[in-house]
């Protein structure tokens, strides 16, 4: 942590922002600056709680920050909490795109939001786009064909073509195909490509990003 | 009242026009009437493959234009009853007729023939919408490698769109020698990827090239590999229910497949 100042974590319960003591909001500020853009992703629409260690801050001040937040990072401050010393320790050392997608996650729910479903086969040139939600795919997506969701992929058939899920930048979202043999999938920003001569296994698969910051496929058991 | 069926196939020289050419002999050696339709307007093949090329005198063309009646521009093929020849216009280029003339061309020749087959041109411009328009049903023609069946796919979803029905599958070109090695995709692999019925697979067949030179249709041959398997084609075509065999090297398991392949 090399500015100690402010330090962006993820927690089981989302993000936090953590602001150490004895600073004016002038430092505080542009500590948060920092921290955020060290992150090599956009944050928009996450959820914060901003734990205060910080005596030295007033209501007031603390109030102002939160405004700011909002306006100039888009993020959503959930509570503002004064803490003692000790800070329980974060779910990952550093915040990881995993990492914060998970905590992310905590504003972005899957039950809340709408779905559409698509009762038949994706041929090649054919597209679906639903960036409001998630998207369930009763047939195959075939190779040349295209499914963009804002949230889930879900494909009760084969998955050959190119899929996008989170194409509004959530990184929580995943894709999920009887069998997964995609030309190309996306997640956020993230990209991978099919290997050559990828084999369908016969089971079911998940594809979502992993913990190294990666997209990541294995069997899907349950979610 | 007879049937409208095109012949096409998204990618280029996956073989349409053998197909239809086959298949429309064939038609006639089974005793049916049948015309087929040149939709290649500017690239015209039908009349080469059939042998007729020397004996047209007007094209589709004329008769949107009006130079002629339809039934005189219809080229008798003489070595079989009832088999006849709608040529396009090779000075003409595909933008050059509209779709509706298409349909009322193939609505007529309805009228007098068991079936028509109107050959498609390559690709999903006018050409194919042209070559549409007028058809009930479809025969998509394949070859088992990726890029054709991608596009075949691609074509099937604009014909499901079109509200053509049924589309069945010829997978031409078929090698048991690649599949049984693991170097070509077998039929169920296909089958897999484009969801529609299979109505027949053609073998590679080197037959094919020498009677595409000769004008000479494969199916006058008996014993070619490749003639046989357009005869059962235009068989089903005609509602014989026969099963598709099993044109794979080996194997129990895929006599199986076969088997359990819908067939009409
Ligand atoms: N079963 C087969 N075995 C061997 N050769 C074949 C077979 N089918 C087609 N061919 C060859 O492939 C070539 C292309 O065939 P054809 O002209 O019928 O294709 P097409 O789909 O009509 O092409 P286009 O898109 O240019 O109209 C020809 O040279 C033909 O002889
Ligand atoms: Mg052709």
């Amino acid at each position: 942590m090399a500015n100690s100042i402010v330090a962006l974590r993820a927690y089981r319960d989302g993000l936090h922002l953590i602001i150490r003591p004895h600073l004016s909001i002038e430092e505080v500020e542009e500590a948060i600056q920092q921290e955020i853009s060290r992150m090599n992703q956009p944050l928009i629409g996450a959820s914060v709680q901003i734990d205060l260690k910080c005596p030295t801050l007033k209501k007031e001040e603390a109030a102002y920050l939160k405004s700011k937040l909002q306006e100039t990072y888009n993020l959503t401050v959930r509570s503002i909490e004064a803490l003692d010393e000790q800070v329980p320790p974060p779910i990952a050392a550093a915040p990881t795109t995993h990492a914060i997608a998970q905590a992310m996650d905590t504003s972005n729910n899957r039950e809340s939001e709408p779905s559409r479903i698509i009762p038949y086969t994706i041929r090649s040139g054919q597209t679906e786009n639903f960036p409001q939600g998630s998207l369930i795919i009763y047939g195959d997506v075939n190779s040349g064909a295209e499914v963009r969701a804002g949230g889930d992929i879900v494909v009760l058939g084969a998955l050959r073509g190119n899929a996008h899920a989170g194409i509004n930048g959530r990184l929580s979202a995943v894709v999920i195909a009887m069998d997964l043999v995609p030309v190309q999938l996306q997640i956020g920003n993230f990209i991978s490509r099919r290997p050559i001569n990828q084999k369908s296994r016969g089971y079911p698969e998940i594809a979502r990003i992993g913990v190294e910051d990666v997209i990541i496929v294995e069997k899907f058991v349950k979610f | 009242m007879g049937k409208v069926i095109v012949v096409t196939s998204g990618k280029g020289g996956v073989g349409k026009t053998t197909s239809t050419a086959n298949l429309g002999t064939a038609l006639a050696l089974l005793g049916k009437t049948a015309v087929v339709v040149d939709a290649d307007v500017g690239l015209r093949n039908l009349d080469i493959v059939m042998g007729l090329e020397s004996r047209i005198v007007y094209t589709s063309m004329d008769v949107i234009d009006k130079q002629c009646e339809l039934s005189k521009a219809l080229v008798k093929d003489r070595r079989v009853d009832g088999l006849t020849l709608l040529a396009a216009s090779q000075k003409n280029n595909k933008d050059d007729i509209q779709p509706e003339q298409m349909k009322a061309i193939c609505a007529k020749l309805r009228t007098t023939h068991d079936f028509v087959l109107v050959d498609s041109p390559a690709g999903i411009e006018r050409g194919f919408s042209n070559a549409s328009a007028g058809a009930d049903e479809a025969i998509v023609v394949t070859t088992p490698d990726v890029s054709a069946i991608r596009d075949a796919d691609r074509i099937i979803g604009l014909l499901q769109h079109a509200g053509i029905e049924p589309i069945n599958l010829i997978l031409n070109r078929f090698s048991p020698q690649l599949v049984g090695n693991g170097s070509m995709m077998d039929q169920a692999d296909v089958l897999d990827i484009l969801n529609i019925d299979l109505i027949g697979i053609v073998p590679e067949d080197s037959g094919v090239i020498t009677s595409t030179n000769r004008g000479i249709p494969l199916v006058y041959e008996d014993a070619s590999p490749g003639s046989q398997a357009y005869m059962r084609i235009a068989r089903r075509l005609t509602g014989q229910r026969i099963p598709i065999p099993d044109l794979e090297e080996k194997g129990f398991l895929s006599n199986i497949v076969n088997w359990f392949t819908r067939n009409r």
